[in-house]
């Protein structure tokens, strides 16, 4: 079963909600498992929010942020992409010290975390002025029955 | 995203249900503000209608801890669904605040 969701992605506050809630209808109708869906969803939601917010000057001349979701046999991959300032999110995000009390702890930091714990593959490129993370996950043995 | 709240000399019952991200965070955090400053430092939020919780929300609940740790009481969850629950978790969550089955048992733990 192979199934694709192609998305462009404004920079209004509400748009990562728009694009997330697109993928959740999309995962819907290909019996994407719920659980899965989920975790790939807040992910999806997490880095989407911080190129909106972070990646782009306000007078920025041309932002572009694209996300391309597609279901082969047995996996969910996402391509985000976006033309604003480098950001690897999987190395420049400092990780949230989990141990400290609610005084201390830093208000930032999780949803990169949240994103790490809950996508099983993810790889950041910068190639020619954009910004490329890549995301997998393995749809497990429920998939297997529709192959 | 909907509040709704029950009050009871200083503890107060917030019902959440919807969702809480980046586009409405704000809203919750003057939801749960606006409770605070009405003398509430023991706040119970009600997780049983919550089907969605990204990590705006999640600094919104950081805030609320704070302030009502600050006022000698403290925020308690209740009614968490289990993928709700895995975030808590996986974020440290539980760490900060406990969490219980019902609301009767979060609000009882504030008068211990």
């Amino acid at each position: 079963m192979d199934a694709k969701l192609d998305l462009e992605i404004g920079l209004e506050k509400d748009e990562p909600r728009k694009a997330v809630e697109q993928f959740e209808q999309f995962a819907l109708e290909h019996e994407v498992p719920m659980g899965l869906t989920f975790k790939f969803q807040l992910a999806l939601d997490e880095l989407l929010t911080n190129v909106v917010s972070y990646a782009f000057e306000e007078d920025a001349a041309a932002p572009v942020i694209t996300l391309a979701l597609r279901l082969t046999d047995g996996k969910l991959e996402a391509l985000l992409e976006d033309n604003g300032r480098p950001f690897n999110p999987l190395r420049d995000a400092p990780a949230p010290d989990l141990d400290l009390s609610a005084e201390d702890r830093r208000v930032g930091g999780l949803g990169i975390h949240l994103t790490k714990a809950f996508v099983h593959g993810l790889n950041y490129e910068r190639v020619d002025g954009w910004n490329r993370l890549y995301l997998v996950q393995p749809l497990g043995a429920h998939q297997e029955d529709q192959t | 995203m909907n509040v709704e709240t029950s009050y009871s000399g200083s503890t107060a019952v917030a019902v959440v249900d919807g969702r809480i991200d980046s586009a409405n965070a704000k809203d919750f955090d003057e939801e749960l503000s606006a409770i605070i400053d009405r003398g509430v430092s023991s706040l119970v939020v009600d997780c049983g209608g919550l089907n969605y919780i990204s990590s705006a929300g999640l600094r919104v609940l950081l805030i609320a801890i704070r302030k009502t740790n600050e006022a000698g009481g403290g925020l308690a969850l209740c009614s968490v669904p289990d993928h709700i629950r895995e975030v808590l978790e996986v974020s440290g969550f539980v760490r900060l605040t406990k969490v219980f089955a019902t609301a009767d048992e979060a609000r009882a733990s504030f008068s211990k």
